[in-house]
């Protein structure tokens, strides 16, 4: 208005004089004025509706843009989520607990937990552990307290439970005959008062809280040494906790994270569990200089026996150069256990469905694992293979990173093995030592890809065929001539007492004296003497060097080898032809080692210690090496026992564990 | 009193009014701007662009990135396409300071990354510190594919894509898996029920239609924007490369149930023949590689992945399909070079070629040539002693990446069309006896060569 130039024609007073008297006109129609004020209300409240109207239309739109945009990538497969069941905020829970001669059952409400009626089977006392905040099941076990040492084993579960967790016991059978006064007091102990006086063939229920109260106890005598205690139902009501007091409270790290998962779900794993000062999961052991075996995958074979699988994690991780990201553990069959023991250690894991039964199922497990491993591993040239009950020595992955280069450029090379079949205590005693064997010993061992991918693989026993697949790749059909590398000590060792063919005795009498190396670091002597040329130069080398025993003497007797050390002996057996083992196969046996079938061996001859020397055994004349033999000695020949011929198949099947 | 009143409540209105014009406005701005980015793009006013927001949600996903030592690298089309005309200056000064914000400063909505699997530890510190930095983050998992072809395996599901959204800008970065046959992976991008939906305007994205295969890239490090990146080394051929990229998986379940009506030939004859004709792809699949002739798995190794995985025993010879228009004089001399001499030679390049090469111990390598029509494809066959011509139609076709005897191979996208066309709708059950000239669904006659030309159509050593 400020440059507003009055016009020169028009007065400014009229024109004031037209804007007053407009106004005073307005001002006094006043219904005029009402309707322009009306007007003006209904014109903004339009716009307002229409402003509404505008920002829902185009929100409308945007979301069915981006709902048509999203429907292409729904996922073909329609994951009907079930809705989760409300979380069970009950406080009780049932608990039925049931003991007789030919069936235990458990039941927490309603839900069976645990039913054993099969026949000849389940003896002793069952014993499941329930979390004292949720009433899951966290472990189930049976200790057969009708045979010895038993009930050490289960003192020794019981001890490793931790307070507060609602354990629950029943007798199948009989469960007093071996039950020592240790055990019958840590029963005592956990508030049982029948368990003191448990006696031959008795029923027996309990229920209680470890380190708390006793929630229920059934007792039932057995009358006569000839008959069963009644059958014994316990009912009772088990009150739960909050979860925070089931919990320990361990600084909220990644780590302690899959530890607490780990150690809500299960029991029995011991102090790794525990709240104050709770063993490590994760450590980090040196990493090795120049590691060759750094980007090798690592299968590790598992069953469902969750226990080994820990102890054999432990051990692994523990080795130095170990690289976890590699480790890929196969487990046999849908189990939860294992898998929680998997993921305790952040590593990854596969479930198999099984395929086939019984020797047939392992073989067709490896091979499933072997093929996975490749496939998630494409660039890999190697795979080391392991199982689950093995301990892993701490310079395992120094040992084969050494050794790896032969298995790449030498053709006449099957694999590369951490176990020596003939190295037990008084048996092997150099470290640095390696061998060339013509037998295949599994164990802990390195597979070449193109080995499997172009030999084995494709022509693997298929699960109609009821074959150990160790046995099978020992077959010179697969083999054909090629050998393995061993040490002298073995960076394995193989702890499983439970097994497909395997038992206690059997353990104590073939595997428990087995060498396991435990010095870190261990530098390989002359690795390159292991190739297939430089061998026998060096093997020539130490028959030149070795001193002749007196033939005369009993090999069997300690007295056979001088008292000395770091000599090299040398004797020589009767072995008629390639196949002729009688008279090693009865020197094994009076040496207490691997004598069950014929392992160790390179062309006739046998490589151990005894008293600290490298002792040589060479079979004449089959072996290439006879010619070694002064003319004056004549071969020992030892005479297989004329025995039973019945007992020799037993420890030949049992031979096939030895894998 | 009253007046005021009034003067109040319309002055209130024109206000709430006001109010909503203006809100309708910013609205309808970011509204476009989600829908197509570009229409606001001018904005941004300032030359040097740090103030983008995509700018800054970028640096700062790289920090979080390089604080948990992941190696990432960039794959997002559009940059890459524009880095691609500056790539000459921008590899020579790897590190000078940029004048302007070129690359990463054009508003839009994603900005695509890749990951190498095997270079980090699926730490889940990472997404902790993304939340703490004001990320969002999705993650989309899948089953294993490297385990999908084996019997009854359950693995892990591996995650396939991450989404990082930071304000109104996201990243996507796309997990590549290294799969038998030397090459990189990613998987499809697709949400499970009770993902949501509206995370990001999925549709938008680069990457997760189909999978995709690529070649091993050699990475490059690369300053643009002052953020400091890797990228392919050769961008052009990067984008080449992503645009024919579909991965197809065989089918493995429909494998197995074959399998099981059909067990299969575990003889040592088919054994072995299985292991040469797997040398002899490997062979041959070099030889065209390095000459950079496009082919495909035709006929019966193409059947022979398409219902079974695997190579059929008792097939005989390894068949590969190639488009004339890729058809180069060299192909001949360089199988010989291989130790693959021709066996023969039918047909001629503007008609009906077709090669054969002699493979270790019988075992015969046959390229067939393949003639692009408006609405159809064919090759054509020769019969030696009579002179006849035979013609194979096929409907037309893109070609896709496959896994195959631990090869990266095409094989025709439409296969099951491929397939049919050529075996007919009874292709799931297995003929041991085949005649070339009179089994084939789609086989035409096709006349006789003129006996003049004989010498030079008919060829066989």
């Amino acid at each position: 208005m400020d440059e507003w130039k009055p016009n020169p024609t028009v007065k400014p007073h009229k024109k004031r004089s037209w804007y007053l008297a407009w106004k005073y006109k307005l001002m006094n129609q006043r219904a005029l004025r009402k309707l322009c004020q009306t007007g003006a209300v209904l014109f903004l409240l339009v716009t307002v509706i229409v402003n509404i109207k505008l920002i829902l239309d185009t929100r409308r739109a945007a979301y069915e843009e981006e709902e048509e945009s999203a429907q292409d990538y729904d996922d073909e497969m329609l994951n009907v989520e079930v809705p989760r069941h409300p979380v069970n905020n009950k406080k009780v829970l049932d608990v039925e607990v049931y003991s007789s001669r030919s069936k235990v059952y458990v039941a927490v409400d309603g839900t069976t937990v645990l039913e054993d009626e099969a026949r000849e089977q389940g003896r002793g006392i069952h014993v499941i552990v329930l979390n004292q905040a949720t009433g899951h099941v966290m472990a189930k076990r049976v200790f057969d307290t009708y045979s010895p040492h038993e009930d050490e084993a289960m003192v020794l579960f019981l001890n490793m439970v931790a307070r507060g967790r609602i354990l629950i016991f029943t007798i199948k059978d009989e469960g007093s005959f071996h039950l020592k006064e240790t055990a019958k007091n840590v029963l005592k102990s956990l508030g049982s008062q029948v368990a003191p006086f448990l006696s031959w063939r008795d029923m027996w229920t309990f229920v209680g809280k470890k380190g708390g109260e006793v929630y229920g106890e059934k007792h039932a005598k057995s009358p006569a040494l000839s008959t069963w205690g009644d059958p014994v139902l316990l009912k009772t009501e088990v009150h739960l906790t909050s979860v925070e007091d089931a919990e320990c409270h361990w600084p909220d790290t990644e780590l302690n994270r899959r530890r607490k998962r780990f150690c809500s779900k299960v029991e029995g794993y011991g102090s790794v569990c525990s709240c104050k000062d709770p063993t490590p999961i994760e450590f980090n052991p040196d990493p090795l200089k120049d590691n060759k075996v750094f980007d090798v995958p690592v299968a590790v074979i598992a069953g469902n026996r969750p226990n080994y699988l820990y102890r054999m994690l432990r051990s692994l991780l523990s080795a130095q150069g170990v690289n976890p990201q590699m480790i890929t553990v196969f487990i046999d069959g849908y189990y939860e256990e294992p898998m929680d023991v998997v993921e305790l250690f952040g590593l990854s894991g596969i479930q198999h469905t099984p395929i086939s039964i019984k020797n047939a199922r392992v073989s067709q497990h490896y091979k499933a694992s072997l093929t996975a491993t490749f496939n998630l591993f494409p660039d890999a040239k190697f795979a080391v293979v392991l199982e689950e009950d093995l301990d892993i020595s701490v310079d395992f992955f120094s040992f084969l990173s050494q050794s790896i280069h032969l298995l790449e450029e030498d053709d006449s090379l099957y694999c590369i093995s951490a176990w020596n079949d003939q190295g037990y205590e008084h048996t092997a005693e150099d470290p640095s030592l390696l061998y060339r064997v013509e037998t295949m010993p599994g164990l802990g061992w390195v597979l070449r890809k193109s080995l499997y991918k172009d030999e084995l693989e494709p022509k693997w026993p298929t699960p109609e065929k009821l074959w150990d697949w160790d046995m099978w790749m020992r077959m010179p059909e697969q083999r054909k001539g090629r050998e393995c590398i061993i040490p002298d000590i073995s960076r394995s060792y193989h702890f499983g007492i439970v097994g497909l063919n395997m038992n206690g005795y059997f353990h104590e009498a073939y595997f428990k004296k087995h060498k396991f190396n435990t010095v870190p670091n261990v530098q390989l002597k002359n690795v390159e003497s292991l190739r297939k040329d430089n061998y026998e130069t060096e093997i020539h080398r130490l028959l030149g060097e070795a001193e002749v025993l007196d033939h005369s003497k009993n090999p069997c007797e300690d007295s056979f080898v001088p008292d000395t050390e770091g000599k090299v002996y040398v004797m020589f057996i009767r072995m008629e032809q390639e196949a002729d083992f009688t008279t090693w196969t009865q020197l094994a046996k009076c040496l207490h080692i691997w004598d069950l079938d014929v392992r160790g061996n390179h062309k006739g001859l046998w490589r151990l210690f005894r008293k600290r020397n490298h002792f040589l055994v060479v079979g004449v004349p089959a072996s290439p090496y006879s010619s070694k033999k002064p003319s004056s000695v004549t071969p020992i020949y030892m005479e297989p026992p004329a025995k039973e011929e019945g007992a020799a198949a037993v420890p030949a099947v049992a031979a096939a564990e030895q894998t | 009193m009253q007046k005021i009143n009034r003067n109040v409540v319309l002055a209130l209105l024109s206000l709430t009014s006001l109010i909503f014009l203006l809100f309708q406005l910013c609205y309808y701005k970011f509204y476009l701007s989600q829908k197509n980015g570009a229409a606001f793009s001018k904005v941004r006013g300032s030359q040097s662009g740090q103030d983008s927001t995509r700018w800054h949600v970028v640096r700062k996903f790289l920090g979080l990135i390089s604080s948990h030592n992941i190696p990432v690298y960039l794959i997002d089309p559009l940059i890459l396409g524009l880095v691609d005309k500056d790539i000459e200056q921008i590899r020579s000064s790897p590190d000078g300071p940029s004048p302007e914000c070129k690359y990463f400063c054009a508003p839009r909505d994603f900005t695509t990354f890749a990951l190498l699997d095997k270079t980090w530890k699926h730490e889940v510190g990472l997404f902790r510190t993304a939340e703490k930095m004001g990320f969002q983050w999705l993650k989309i998992i899948n089953k294993d594919p490297r385990l999908d072809g084996m019997d009854d395996l359950s693995g892990m599901e591996i995650p396939l894509h991450y989404i990082f959204k930071l304000a109104s800008h996201a990243i996507h970065l796309v997990v590549f898996y290294e799969r038998s046959g030397n090459f990189l992976w990613h998987g499809p991008l697709r949400l499970k029920q009770h993902m949501d939906r509206k995370f990001v305007p999925f549709r938008k994205l680069h990457f997760g239609r189909y999978p995709g295969a690529y070649e091993k890239p050699e990475l490059l490090l690369v300053s643009i924007d002052d953020l400091k990146v890797q990228i392919p080394k050769n961008p052009s051929s990067f984008l080449e490369e992503m645009s024919h990229s579909r991965f197809l998986e065989c089918r493995y379940r429909e494998a197995r149930a074959f399998f099981q009506l059909y067990p299969d030939d575990v003889s040592l004859d088919a054994v072995e023949f299985r292991k040469k004709a797997k040398s002899l792809l490997h062979l041959a699949a070099l030889t065209l590689n390095n000459l950079g002739v496009k082919f495909w798995l035709s006929s019966g190794t193409c059947l022979g992945w398409y219902r079974q995985c695997n190579v059929i025993p008792h097939s005989k010879d390894v068949d590969l399909g190639i488009f004339i228009r890729d058809y180069k004089a060299d192909i001949i001399p360089a199988f010989k070079n291989a130790g693959l001499p021709l066996k023969h030679k039918f047909g001629k390049v503007e008609d009906s070629l077709e090669l054969s090469f002699q493979g270790e111990d019988d075992v015969k390598l046959d390229i067939f040539f393949f003639y692009e029509e408006d609405d159809h494809i064919w090759n054509g066959g020769t019969q030696a002693k009579s002179g006849k011509k035979f013609k194979y139609l096929f409907p037309k076709f893109t070609l896709c990446w496959t896994e195959f005897v631990e090869l990266k191979v095409h094989v025709p996208c439409e296969t099951l069309q491929y397939v049919e066309a050529n075996y007919g709708p009874e292709w799931k059950v297995p003929v041991k006896a085949w005649d070339w000239k009179s089994s084939p669904f789609n086989v035409q006659d096709n006349g006789v060569w003129p006996i003049d030309e004989w010498d030079n159509v008919i060829q066989i050593y």
